[in-house]
Parts: structure tokens; sequence; C-alpha cells
């Protein structure tokens, strides 16, 4: 059955590569240079196409045969047990000499003690596992009991990012039994410095399937499970459901309120972890996964942070910058709290909240414990401070917490019904749209004052005819600017008060009006105003205004559509685009 | 950022993210005592709009515990925060 299936894929992949290299590879000089660099490209992007899915079988049959493998193992004990046992005294005397009561009770200790292994094994765990966890398994915190604990559980990973690429990479070597990736986004270039899981070579493919590809060449005995999408309200509670705890890796703030009040409705204990820049935090949340109402759980996300910051102070790792090790040991701690909660000693389970068990319901326990000894905490990394790590004592359960309280109004059927929007609760930021089109320029017209020789007076193009200011922060400003632009940060600009303050633009720092009445110089120069993607130029051009810089309307004043982005795509292809 | 001793009857208050953006500063010294239903309030002289922009959905802690701020009942508006105390302003990140 299986060579019947290789030999299918194998016809599969020579039928997907045969018309490629035919355009390909046979003729690329009769194609005019255009035609072949286009041709080339497509080239790429195919053969790029097909290694990935030949990734993926090959991942796929890897897991068969690592399953072939096991039953084959399986069998081959069971057999050997077969044999040897028809001669054991034992069972002779189990079979035969022994009263009934008395036999049974044998049995229910017997298999008391090996709930998790089948009666026909010898050991536990696999002859092969105890080679790959050795170092963990010598070691009094995880043991036989932890491993084994490890084995049985599933973890679900939201979000195969940064974070969730270090967790995941560590919770598989770990021997997780069954690990879960979300992720709906594909693999871009700027996500390798920091997301280890994926490779050059797989840039353009899904998150979930390059990470799949990592993760089952780093240890084939995981049970990886893939989900495609994002999580949205109505996904959240079926996709959880069968976990038994959650780790939030995700980078938006309605993300992490929608995890964590599903984990409390399910009752699933959740590590949740986030990093920008050289900050990170990590908080370990109800756990225990008490019912809602029972304050003797842990705190919930919202516990902690009961209001979402406001949409436009939200800073995206695209945006703000993210440095890789920070993100990193940000995930690795998620992954070693995982670690410390599925392998506790105290732990039994408990029957999740009633009204969380719904039909579909796996009859899987979520883990629950004792209320542990550590009291609940918000560990705090900044990666240039000194400590580098705080670790913060929270508070249990907020008494009027709108999840986990007695006073919650959040319940699984808001959840599953779609009536609970998060996006509208945390906010959006509507596109920036302050000025008129008389206040605005494309790049195209931009590019033509720059550029083009004035066919009349044979004039030169000049860049001193007018003032670029270039309102990116400085360290952006230094990677590449357009010739001639003035550097005057964003952050700058927002912090000079307005007129209505203490006068034009005289703030109480003198390098904020240095700004302004440099540029109030030669009034009669038109003032361009470019950013990144064409947001904070806008706000800019308003400021200045605002600040009287237009001289009461005299002089121009406006932002370059689009931003360098714009200029990147119109005008000039090689301004690097980061 | 290094943790130093606030002067003598001032706090030390440590910005994090969002907030270290606001202010441009990692620490300070604030004069103290404080009550921490006025801590806002000061921060907001200093630094005008940060109430709304960051305190708002900011964790606050005073000696590395948690304080709950959160509505006009809460329980540890009273507290005063002392001279030597470390106050943290911890906004809540979410990028990963």
């Amino acid at each position: 059955m299986f060579k019947r299936r290789l030999a299918s894929l194998i016809s599969d992949c020579d039928h997907h590569s045969l018309p490629n290299s035919a355009h390909g590879f046979s003729s690329p000089r009769s194609i005019p240079s255009t035609k072949s660099n286009m041709a080339s490209i497509s080239v790429i992007e195919s053969l790029r196409q097909q290694i990935a899915s030949c990734e993926v079988q090959l991942q796929h049959l890897r897991q068969q045969l690592a399953e072939a493998e096991r039953q084959r193992q399986q069998q081959c004990e069971q057999e050997r047990l077969r044999h040897t046992t028809t001669t054991d005294p034992l069972t002779h005397d189990m079979n035969y000499g022994i009263a009934d009561d008395f036999r049974s009770e044998i049995f229910a200790v017997l298999s008391s003690v090996g709930d998790e292994q089948p009666a026909s094994r010898r050991w536990p765990l696999d002859y092969s596992e105890y080679k790959r966890y050795g170092r963990q398994l010598i070691m009094p915190e995880i043991g036989l009991q932890g491993q084994l604990r490890l084995k049985n559980a599933s973890v679900l990973i939201v979000g195969v990012g940064g974070l969730g690429c270090s967790a995941a990479a560590y919770l598989v070597g770990a021997g997780v039994g069954t690990v879960g990736l979300i992720d709906g986004d594909v693999v871009e270039e700027s996500n390798l410095h920091r997301q280890i899981l994926h490779s050059t070579a797989r840039v353009g493919m899904t998150k979930v399937d390059s990470a799949m590809v990592s993760l089952s060449s780093l240890n084939p005995n995981v049970k990886l499970v893939p989900h495609y999408s994002r999580l949205t309200p109505e996904s959240a509670i079926s996709t959880i459901l069968p976990y038994d705890l959650i780790l939030d890796c995700t980078d938006t703030p309605d993300s992490r309120y929608l995890i964590s009040d599903t984990c409390v409705l399910l009752g699933k204990p959740l590590v949740s972890a986030s990093a920008l820049r050289t900050d990170g935090q990590l908080m370990l949340l109800n756990s225990p996964p008490l019912p809602p109402g029972d304050s003797r759980g842990g705190p919930c996300y919202r516990c902690v942070f009961p209001k979402p910051p406001p949409p436009e102070s939200v800073v995206s790792c695209g945006d703000g910058g993210i440095l890789g090790p920070v993100v990193g040991v940000m995930g690795v701690l998620q992954a070693l709290e995982v670690i410390k909660v599925l392998t506790r000693e105290n732990q039994h389970s408990l029957a999740p909240p009633a009204d969380a068990q719904g039909p579909q319901s796996t009859g899987q326990c979520a883990i629950t414990s004792e209320p542990t000894p550590d009291p609940p905490s918000l560990l705090i990394f900044s990666a240039y401070a000194n400590p580098m790590f705080r670790s913060i004592r929270l508070r249990t359960r907020k008494p009027k917490c709108a999840t986990c309280s007695t006073h919650a109004t959040i319940t699984s059927e808001a959840l599953n019904s779609g009536s609970l929007d998060y996006v509208q609760f945390c906010g959006t930021i509507n596109r920036v749209d302050a000025l008129s089109p008389s206040e605005r320029i494309s790049v195209d017209n931009y590019a033509k004052v720059r550029m083009e020789v004035n066919p009349f007076t044979g004039m030169e193009p000049s860049k001193d005819n007018h003032i670029l200011v270039d309102v990116r922060e400085k360290v952006q400003f230094e990677l590449c600017s357009l010739d001639g632009s003035v550097n005057i940060p964003f952050s700058t600009v927002s912090s000079t008060p307005g007129l209505g303050a203490n006068g034009a633009g005289s703030g109480t720092d003198g390098v904020e009006q240095n700004w302004v009445s440099k540029l109030r110089r030669p009034p009669e120069k038109p003032i361009f105003v470019v950013c990144r993607l064409g947001n904070d130029s806008q706000l800019t051009v308003r400021k200045m205004k605002e600040l009287g810089l237009d001289c009461g309307g005299r002089r121009w004043i406006g932002d370059i559509k689009g931003g360098l982005r714009a200029w990147r795509e119109s005008v000039d292809p090689e301004f690097p685009d980061y | 950022m290094v943790s130093t001793k606030p002067a003598p009857g001032h706090f030390a208050i440590l910005y994090f993210a969002a907030a270290s953006t606001f202010t441009a500063k990692s620490t300070e010294s604030l004069p103290a005592p404080v009550k921490a239903r006025d801590l806002f309030a000061a921060l907001e002289k200093r630094y005008p709009g940060i109430k709304e922009k960051v305190l708002n959905s900011c964790a606050v802690t005073v000696n590395l515990e948690y304080i709950d701020l959160d509505g006009d009942d809460a329980a540890q508006q009273d507290l005063v925060i002392e001279a030597g105390d470390e106050v943290a302003i911890i906004p809540p990140v979410s990028s990963g």
C-alpha cells in the first residue's frame, strides 16, 4: 500500500515538473530578455511551489512511516509476549488457579499502575524515547512520570511567528504528544531573522506547513495538527476545546482577549507572551483553570489588562521593529512554563466548567490542579535594562472581571454566536485621511518636480526650490533617504505643542522650537512632507499649518501620497524595501 | 536603564514599552508621597496626553506588586506611594 502511494506521488512530481522544465530550461535564450526575465521568475516561483509541495508530501510519508514502524514494533512485541507467556507459571495460575475476586483485585492494581501504557508493553516509553529524552528524563523535575505526562498532553500554539516558532521547537523537542499550530499567514523574507522554524526556501509557503516541515524532522514522534486560518470568535471554542493547554503567540490585542476569554470558558490554562523591540512579557493565566466565579482560579488577561490600548498606540513588529533574540527568549520561556505546568506533580482532572461541555467534547479533561504554590506573576523582560528581568506579583482574579469573576458577562453562547466583537472592542485605526486633494501630491508628480529638466529653459531640476521633510524616525532615515531631504522625526513633530498651548511651537524644549523656526526662514519655498507609508506625513502637514508655517495660506505645504513605499513602487524600484 | 535608588523624598518610576516611548525615558524620580489615585494626574501634568494614550490601559505596580486602579472604588486607590518606592508603568505589549 505504501509502495503504491509512493509511486503515485513520484509520478505526481514528474507530472508537475515536466511542463516547467520544457519552458524554463530548454530554451531560455530564444525568449527576449524581459520575457525571459519573467519566465525565470515564474520558473523560480513554480520550483519553489514544487519543493514546498514535495516537502509536505515527504513529511506525510515520514509520518506514515513512523506510524507503520510503530505498529510493526507493537506487533512484534505482542507476539513475543504471547510466545513467552504461554509457558509462564503466573499466567497459568491467573487463568486456572486463583479465586475470581483475588484475580480481579490484582488486575485492578496492575491496570492502575500502567494507565498510560498498553498492557503488552515491557517499558512505558518506546526504546527510542529513552534515548531521545534521556537528558531530561534523568532530571527529578521530569522523570518517567513527567515524560509520560508530556507524551499524553496536547497543546495548541496560536500564531507561528517569532514566539510560536521558538516555543514549538522546544515543546516538540521535549516530546509533547500533540501540538496544534494555528496561523493564517505565509512566510515572508522579513520573518526569517526571528522565526526560526521557517527557511529561505519556504518563503511563500504557509507558516503552518513550513513549521510542520521543520518540526516533523526535529521529532517525528510528535503528532502535529495544522489549523490554516486565524482564530475567530466563532471558531475559538471548537478549535481550543480538544487541547489541554494553550499558548498565545499572537500579535494583536483582539486575539489576546479572544484567546484568554475562550480559555477561561473552557477551563484551559494559558501561557501568554508578547514581544516588541527590546521588551517582552510573559504570564501564566487561568491557572488553576477553575470555572468563572471561583476566586481560587488564576487571573485571566482581562484581570491584568482590563482595557485594551488605544488602537493608534498599538505598534506591530513591522512598524516598531523587533530583535530576534528578544522574541526568541520569550517563546523559549513560554515553552518552559508549559513544561512546568504539564509535568506538575499534583495535577488531577477536574470536570471542566459545566457551560463549556458541548456535545463535541472529546472527553479529554482539562489539566487542573490545586491552587498552585506559585502566586500568579507577570515576567517583564527588557533587553537593555538592568536587571533584564522583573517579576511582578499579580493579584488573584479581579472581583469584577468581565470574564472570570462572578460578574462575568462573557459566555460561550455569546462567543459562539459571534455577538462579541473583539475587533471593535480593541478599536480600529481609521486610515489617516486628514488632508484635502490640493494638499497632496502623487509620487509621480513629485518625481517631475525633482527630476525632469524644464524643456523650455533647460534648467536643471531643482531640489533647492522646495524643502523636502522626511518625518520617519532617525534610524530609518539613516537606512535610506531621498537626496536633499531634511529629517524631522514624527515623534518630535507630535510632541511639539500646537498654537493653543503657549505660542507658535514654542515648546519648553529648545530643540522642538528649533525645527519650527528653521522651516520658517525661506518662506517662499513650498514644503513637501514624506514618511514611510503616507500617514504621519499627513498629520505633520496638519501640525505645520497649525503652527502657522504656511504663512496664512501663502505658502504651499503638502504631503507625498503613499510615502516612500509608493515612491519605490512607481518611481524608484531600487529604493530599499525594509 | 539601570535601577538606582531614588533621591530622598522621591520615588522611582519605571516606564516600559509604550510608556517609555511616550516619555522618552525609561526611569525617573518623582516627589513622594503621592496617593495612588493621584498618580495618573501627576503624570498627565508632566506628559500631556499620556493618560488617554498610554496610562488608561496600563498595569501599575508598586514595589513589584500589581495594584488595581481600575474604577473609583478599586481596592488600592487609597494606597500611598512613599519615598523610596519603585513604581512601574506597564503597558500591554501585544506583538509577537
